[in-house]
């Protein structure tokens, strides 16, 4: 009887401490949703809070994106990204196979650079960066952006692919190779295929990498067209008048892509994070 | 033939190389030139407003890094940002691993929706803490009033004693996930019979935590600790976005010092020495941590 009891009270432990996880990490973003649907007296009401909107309105939502250059940031911000982790990928699954399948010399060190590159503050690097893009005259273009999450996302991703890599049987290559394939072939035909998740799980951590980027995206863009969303969601709240509202509208939209993306994938991302650094 | 093969052969040890070319050419153009670049800012006096008054200056960058009046106390928040951060991370993402190593309903979705903050941004996560921690209207004094525990609104971020709590709060919400995912893929990796055969042994369930799990485990708490300081040192999105730093520096911690002066003054020689110096001190620590530590294993994760 008694072992039983203590089995419930286990039981009930843990299901309050899972509610108790699951609202710490889903209430400041029900709350940001939920105040982007609030009129501007609601926000602002100190003395009077609630859940849920008590008269819902998409007025913020009609003036971020009607009264502010709100849309012109998101498609900067989509170009920026959308390059961005393309030319991530391809270079990471090129890299990627190499590291897994290749034995050569200065393989070591190539990790070590990849892996060191990934220490670098960002305050150490975004200095020199300026300087020269200046000099480059890319200081004010979408290049700079493009050029930059490039580069800063290519290591990650790169060994996460080679990880994948290793997970798939090299008898698979050997098999297409005596089926007439050449190397290229049998990757292209069928490891690729066979790895569809794992290259969608990498170009997700690509776009979320450039998407969610803060100080690259404010210091190297100058021009109000060029600008891209985090610049622009900066601009609602650094005002001397903060504007909660249209901040909230616009960061809930911000918000749908990376989070559509990660409930997509989300099991690889698991997969992709753990990747190498757990010994197995 | 001969000819052939000793062809293709040469081909092949040149494959590897040549499918990495892209991924180097720009990881090294794009950040290692920088980085070789800024250690030749940092001897130079060089100000980006007086493009005519650049002049080699030997260590004078580095030598004001230890005049520098506010450095102390910025390194000092530094140190109070780090350990409160990443030790909060750790223990409550411990937890939750624990949690979802333990079998339940519908354990999928939630393991789905308590890891999203992973893909939520850190300056994006920091403007929602900003509202819940603002002065008038914000939340957190809501409910702190509406309890009674306070008497009327308290200033959260503008406060010198407590503009780190909330950017802290934001930061350790950001992080618990990934320390999450690590922890219970060790988890994971532990084979179900030694837990059985324990139990049956007449383990208790503490015993099993303490002498199984936590030994098999510890090499990834090890390496996520080491990525995780130096991951939560370097970032200052939420700070940022929060409090700027300010006042007084009173949350200001090493980079976002550095980020805030040289983009305020454009004095870029002093800043790259400041950047440089972070360098130092993080490989430092890494090199510390890994004897101390006597993880030996690290270089291959």
């Amino acid at each position: 009887m008694k072992a039983k009891q203590l089995r419930i009270l286990k039981r009930v432990m843990l299901w309050i401490l899972l509610a108790v996880f699951l609202i710490w990490t889903i209430f400041p973003l029900f709350w940001l949703v939920s105040t982007s649907f609030k009129g501007d007296k609601e926000i602002l009401s100190n003395n009077e809070l609630h859940l849920l909107p008590q008269q819902p309105t998409l007025q913020h939502y009609e003036n971020a994106f009607g009264k502010t250059h709100f849309g012109t940031y998101i498609s900067n911000s989509v170009k920026v990204t959308l390059i961005s982790s393309t030319l991530v990928l391809a270079a990471a699954i090129m890299g990627g196979y190499a590291l897994a399948r290749y034995q050569f010399k200065g393989k070591k060190a190539i990790m070590v650079i990849m892996l060191a590159s990934q220490m670098v503050p960002l305050i150490t690097a975004i200095i020199p960066m300026f300087v020269l893009y200046s000099k480059l005259q890319l200081i004010d273009t979408l290049a700079s952006l493009i050029i930059t999450y490039t580069a800063t996302n290519i290591p990650f991703c790169m060994i996460t692919m080679s990880s994948f890599f290793t997970r798939i049987p090299v008898s698979l290559e050997e098999a297409a190779q005596i089926d007439g394939c050449n190397r290229f072939q049998s990757v292209v035909r069928v490891v690729l295929p066979v790895m569809l998740p794992s290259i969608v799980a990498v170009f997700v951590f690509a776009f979320t990498g450039c998407w969610n980027e803060l100080f690259y995206s404010i210091m190297m863009i100058n021009s109000e067209k060029l600008r891209t969303i985090p610049a622009g969601l900066m601009n609602f709240v650094q005002k001397y008048d903060i504007d909660w509202g249209q901040m909230s509208a616009a960061a809930s939209v911000t918000l749908i892509p990376v989070v559509v993306m990660f409930f997509a994938v989300q099991k690889y991302i698991v997969a992709g994070l753990t990747a190498g650094s757990v010994k197995e | 033939m001969k000819g052939n093969t000793k062809k293709r052969k040469w081909d092949r040890r040149w494959e590897p190389y040549l499918l990495l070319s892209p991924a180097l050419l720009i990881v090294l153009v794009v950040m290692g030139y920088p980085l070789l670049y800024s250690v030749r800012l940092s001897f130079l006096n060089y100000n980006l407003m007086r493009p005519k008054d650049i002049y080699f200056t030997g260590f004078s960058n580095y030598a004001r890094i230890f005049q520098d009046p506010e450095i102390p106390k910025v390194m000092w928040n530094s140190v109070k940002w780090v350990v409160i951060v990443v030790s909060a991370q750790f223990l409550l993402g411990l937890v939750l691993a624990l949690l979802l190593n333990s079998k339940f309903r519908f354990k999928g979705v939630y393991q789905s929706v308590v890891f999203l903050p992973w893909a939520v941004s850190s300056y994006l996560i920091g403007l929602v803490f900003k509202f819940i921690f603002n002065e008038r209207n914000g939340l957190f004094n809501f409910i702190l009033e509406s309890l009674g525990l306070i008497d009327g609104p308290i200033s959260w971020l503008g406060d010198t004693g407590r503009s780190m709590i909330g950017p802290m709060v934001g930061m350790i919400w950001y992080g618990i996930p990934f320390f999450g995912i690590m922890i219970l893929a060790a988890l994971q990796s532990i084979s179900t019979d030694v837990i059985e055969s324990a139990r049956i042994d007449g383990a208790s369930s503490t015993g099993i935590f303490f002498r199984i799990m936590l030994p098999y485990i510890k090499p990834t708490i090890l390496t996520t600790l080491l990525l995780r300081v130096i991951w939560v040192f370097n970032s200052s999105d939420m700070l940022y976005v929060m409090t700027d730093g300010g006042p007084a520096y009173s949350s200001s911690t090493l980079p976002l010092y550095v980020f805030n002066q040289a983009f305020a003054s454009l004095d870029f020689g002093y800043g790259s020495a400041v950047g440089i110096f972070i360098m130092l001190l993080l490989t430092v620590y890494a090199l510390i941590y890994l004897k101390v530590t006597k993880y030996h294993e690290a270089g291959d994760f």
